[in-house]
């Protein structure tokens, strides 16, 4: 913990600064992220009591982006948790039981890696309807198949190591060396892919927004800032570079937050 | 005529100086072999007056005639490139992946400047270091060859510059030790052939002994002594070398004091162990055939053998933590289960001790968890704190002490480690340890105190041991028999002086000759 | 083989996805004109029993016919691939090409001088591209150069290449980031091993020694990467097409996942799946080509 205080994790600090005011900006805004001023529509920055300005229809850009954040962050975080579970039970499985199981569950990863899953899930949300539910599940059932390839492989070089026979020879039945000498032992790895796989996630759900497929009215998100900033850009340039810039910032240190844990566990 | 000579020589690194003092001489025809521990600075010393590694040497480095230190960037060129032929440890990771070994080996010739060769030349090199088939791999690439076969390779490869100076940092140690004679063997040959000056470096005092004119015996980045190979052995006059010597096994120093034995505990008969093919591929693996051995109280068996015997497999087998394919275990005569359905009285019976010592122990887990971990599955019974004072026994018998209790396995050198491991592994009174190349990993006086250590608790406990190994010698100094085996089968058996005495399979001669 | 099966699988769970969708052409919710009604009732044989209809799409589908497109009422699946394929194709292929143009050839510069000022600031330029999102660059570009500069077409095709420009820049700019930094840790990983002692103790000059010894092994992560590259580039591409209005494949799939045309999404997914596939395959000759342990099985 200590460690996390010193100023190489200054990518950490920066995300969790921009949760921080995703979270209290809302409550301190006079505008929330839904409401229309009829009197200043795409009102410049710093134009009374909007601080970005508003956006073509009224609503304050400020508290759209505050608003947009927060989705954004909860899904990837909530989506990035749902593939550490199951890519962790997977891999594991498959690493520890070995054998004919491990290549089973090992082609079905590889196969499914050569799939354009980004369609596979749009091709979900056609035809299941669009719920923030399924934004969830089928962006981090897309995302667990590196965390399993991963923690398998850990799993079946841990296997072999001494202090695992050893283990074993001193009597301590599996359920115990999984859960008191393996787990603990991937734990750093698991850690690290999962930080990795958190703006992989906000990407995705970015690009479903944009495309319109991701998250509904009246919720917004980052993706859908940017899509309509984009559509608007030659009016009003903020309305892109605002969410855009923040979207980079957010992903580029997630990104090397999550390759430096990855370094030092390898 | 000495062709390389080293005086006052210093290595620093990023400002540290990690070797002083060093004197070499080696001339041509003969050999001189830098023997040290890891740490020792030797394979500094070697590589880097060539600019091989990180390190910047001070002092004078003369190569005939030419100074390194002093020498520009094209006489350094000439240096390694004309005077020098390099064999390194590891023949697998020596020779580049993607090229075949026809045009590593053009590439080597043609070092010096000279034209190419042709295919039967070079064939003919390969030929001339015992390479058979050698048309044949030259289309190679080099992870379809043995090990043994990969570092003749290299040696072919070093050598066909025609130089005046090869060095060979520690080129057995990576190998198979029945290999080792051989490749030693096939070295001198080519050392007399050609006046070659040869500077070997090992950590292993017996693998050069016959091999080297002149001996120099490094620590901690300093030579502590340095002579003519047969004086120095016979005399040496540092401490640090008499121990050295004390601490390696040789096959004709006396026979050790070994205790007197009692009734068969454990028996194996017509074990076999068989792994299916990795991957799709059909077919078995068969990794142990029909052995049939025994072990009495208080008795210790050698179980020798080269890398790929089984020895390891067989040993995992009877201490119930690998596969058992057919045949019998059996303990004071009733069969031992496979292996998970043994249960918690019979695991107290049998431990292990491994290879790598730090690998051998959880490194998310402290020194006492460690240790205590037999305690808690196999005695249950035994309450914490009651348990916190049987470790600490332990660890008073592998003679550490109580510091060690909250210390975590990174922070342990390689002999603390296996102290640790011996620890948890006599903990809950076991009646037999099976050591799976226990002291292989470690330097040779780190190794032959671990030796001590366990003769003094084969006294103490009158345990059995099985001591599985490649180094005979060392078997020797703890073992009653031995039991060679090659390929997964018994080859030979007997009474440890009778076998080496009188080898009679062929696999005992190499590992003999080996020592 | 594995790609076979996965094909097959992907394009049975894609018809029966799109039997048991609701909302679609068969379960009579949607009323549809009289042709196309007959249209589909040929093409898919709507009163045979499932499995016989699996069959009759699944062989339809390897001739090359995917069947009628629901909103575009005139045109077949078929034509509208045959039309979006080679504009996507194009995108593709050029952003492929200039991304590994790129991302070699920094990490190479940057590994020659690791742990130089050089090197920390290719890597961390890298790193950002990395996270530079096609629905952003793509936009910020075309605003930058298209609306403020004017010197690029911000959306359609025509008046020469000019219109690949900002598209394939966009496309690229991400993976090229992921190849730099690929090839600069495998450079640097080799030139630590053995095996470049071993060329550097023979007196071998440096730039030889790199091109020679050192290139094969350290693209090899590089290659690995293709495959996801490609997919990569794919998902890219639907953006891309979006925001420059350019009538590829991406755009048709993106108008016909809205729209609910199912032929027509089916369509593409099989067709993708299918490219990324026969991408792998490729990626798995250059690996086994730079490494030769992974030629045989």
């Amino acid at each position: 913990m200590k460690a996390l205080l010193k100023r190489d994790h200054w990518p950490l600090w920066v995300v969790l600064s921009v949760m921080a005011l995703a979270l209290i900006l809302p409550a301190i805004l006079p505008w929330t992220y839904d409401q229309i001023d009829w009197d200043a529509v795409r009102a410049p920055a710093f134009s009374g009591s909007h601080i970005f300005g508003t956006d073509e229809i009224g609503r304050d850009r400020l508290a759209r982006l505050a608003a947009g954040t927060q989705v954004t962050l909860m899904v990837a975080i909530a989506a990035a948790l749902v593939s550490l579970v199951v890519g962790i039970a997977w891999g594991a499985t498959a690493g520890w039981v070995g054998g004919k199981v491990d290549e089973a569950m090992m082609r079905f990863v590889d196969a499914l890696y050569a799939l354009p899953f980004m369609f596979i899930v749009i091709l979900l949300m056609v035809i299941f309807g669009r719920s923030i539910l399924l934004v969830f599940v089928g962006i981090g059932l897309v995302e667990w198949l590196t965390m399993a390839r991963v923690v398998r492989g850990q799993v079946m070089a841990l296997k072999q190591r001494p202090f695992i026979l050893a283990a074993e020879a001193a009597g301590s039945p599996p359920l115990t060396i999984i859960l008191k000498h393996i787990l603990p032992n991937i734990a750093g790895v698991a850690l690290a892919y999962l930080m990795l796989t958190v703006p992989q996630v906000v990407m995705v759900e970015s690009f479903l927004s944009f495309l319109g497929l991701g998250v509904q009215e009246p919720l917004t998100s980052l993706g859908i800032l940017v899509k309509e900033g984009a559509d608007d850009m030659d009016m009003t340039p903020l309305g892109l570079l605002l969410p855009g810039g923040l979207l980079v910032l957010l992903l580029v240190c997630l990104t090397i937050e999550g390759e430096r844990l990855r370094d030092t566990y390898s | 005529m000495s062709i390389y000579e080293i005086r006052d020589m210093a290595i620093e690194i990023d400002g540290k100086r990690l070797v002083e003092g060093v004197n070499i001489t080696v001339e041509a025809g003969k050999c001189t072999a830098i023997i040290g521990t890891s740490g020792s600075g030797k394979s500094l010393s070697c590589l880097t007056p060539f600019g091989l590694t990180s390190g910047v040497a001070q002092g004078s480095i003369t190569l005939d005639g030419i100074d390194l230190i002093r020498a520009d960037a094209h006489q350094m060129q000439e240096a390694r490139s004309r005077l020098t032929g390099f064999v390194f440890q590891q023949p697998l990771t020596a020779l580049t992946p993607h090229l075949t070994i026809g045009a590593q080996l053009q590439e080597a010739a043609a070092q010096a400047g000279s034209s190419r060769l042709s295919r039967h030349e070079l064939a003919q090199r390969l030929d001339r270091v015992g390479l058979s088939r050698a048309d044949e791999r030259l289309d190679q690439f080099p992870h379809r060859l043995s090990g043994g076969e990969r570092q003749r390779v290299m040696i072919a490869a070093a050598i066909a510059h025609e130089p005046k100076l090869l060095i060979a940092d520690e080129p057995t140690s990576a190998l198979d030790a029945s290999l080792r004679g051989e490749i030693m063997a096939l070295l001198d040959e080519l050392r007399l052939e050609r006046g070659l000056a040869m500077l070997l470096v090992s950590h292993d005092l017996a693998s050069v002994e016959g091999h080297a004119d002149h001996l120099i015996v490094m620590d901690q980045g300093r030579v502590v002594e340095s002579g003519p190979t047969a004086s120095l052995i016979t005399n040496p006059q540092e401490e640090y070398t008499k121990r050295l010597i004390a601490a390696t096994a040789r096959l004709d120093e006396p026979a050790p004091q070994l205790q007197a034995v009692g009734d068969i505990l454990l028996e194996t008969e017509a074990v076999t162990v068989t792994f299916p093919r990795p991957g799709w591929r059909r077919g078995k693996i068969k990794a142990v055939t029909d052995t049939s051995l025994h072990v009495r109280e208080g008795e210790a068996l050698a179980i020798v053998g080269g890398s790929g015997s089984g020895k390891s497999t067989l040993g995992k087998a009877i201490a119930g933590i690998g596969p058992l394919t057919s045949g019998t275990i059996s303990w004071q005569g009733q069969p031992l289960p496979k292996r998970r359905a043994r249960t918690v009285a019979m695991r107290a019976l049998i431990q292990p001790v491994f290879q790598d010592p730090v690998a051998s122990l959880d490194p998310q887990w402290k020194v006492r968890d460690i240790v205590a971990e037999p305690v808690k599955n196999l005695q249950p019974e035994i309450l914490r704190k009651d348990r916190d004072a049987i470790v600490l026994k332990a660890l008073e018998d592998v003679e550490l002490g109580e510091e060690y209790l909250d210390r975590m396995p990174t922070s342990l050198s390689g002999g603390q480690a296996q102290r640790v491991a011996i620890a948890r592994a006599i903990i809950a009174s076991p009646q037999l340890l099976v050591l799976d190349e226990a002291t292989s990993a470690l330097d040779p006086l780190v190794g032959s105190s671990i030796l001590q250590l366990l003769r003094k608790l084969q006294q103490a406990n009158n345990l059995s041991i099985i001591f599985i190994t490649h180094d005979i010698a060392s078997a020797r100094r703890l073992c009653h028999r031995i039991a060679v085996l090659d390929e997964g089968v018994v080859v030979e058996m007997g009474d440890m002086d009778s076998v080496i005495s009188n080898p009679t399979a062929v696999t005992t001669q190499k590992l003999i000759a080996a020592s | 083989m594995t790609a076979v099966p996965t094909l097959l699988a992907i394009i049975l769970a894609s018809f029966f996805l799109m039997r048991l969708a609701p909302g679609g052409p068969f379960d009579g919710e949607r009323p549809l004109p009289p042709e196309t009604q007959a249209a589909l009732q040929t093409a898919y044989g709507l009163d045979k029993p499932l499995w016989e209809q699996a069959w009759i799409y699944v062989s339809r589908l390897v001739q090359g016919d995917f069947g009628p497109s629901l909103v575009y009422r005139d045109f077949t699946v078929s034509e509208l691939v045959a039309q979006g394929l080679p504009i996507s194709l194009t995108l593709g292929g050029l952003a492929i090409i200039l991304a590994l143009l790129i991302g070699i050839s920094a990490g190479l510069f940057a590994a020659v001088r690791a742990g130089k000022a050089a090197d920390k600031t290719i890597m961390m330029i890298a790193t950002v591209a990395t996270a530079l999102p096609t629905f952003v660059t793509g936009p910020a570009l075309a605003l930058f150069f298209g609306l403020w500069l004017d010197l690029l077409p911000v959306s359609g095709t025509g008046e020469g290449w000019s219109w690949l420009i900002m598209p394939v820049i966009a496309l690229a700019l991400p993976v090229s980031g992921a190849i730099a930094k690929l090839t600069r840790a495998g450079l640097a990983t080799v030139l630590k091993q053995d095996h470049i002692r071993t060329a550097r103790a023979r007196g071998l000059p440096e730039t030889k020694i790199l091109f020679k010894h050192g290139l094969r092994p350290a693209l090899v992560p590089v290659a690995s990467y293709l495959g996801p590259a490609a997919a990569g580039l794919l998902t890219g591409a639907v953006v891309v097409e979006t925001v420059f209005g350019l009538p590829g494949l991406g755009r048709y799939f993106v108008q016909g996942a809205l729209n609910r045309d199912y032929p027509l999404v089916l369509g593409v997914v099989t067709l993708y799946a299918a490219l990324i596939i026969l991408f792998n395959l490729f990626a798995d000759l250059i690996y086994g080509w730079l490494d030769p342990r992974m030629r045989e099985g």
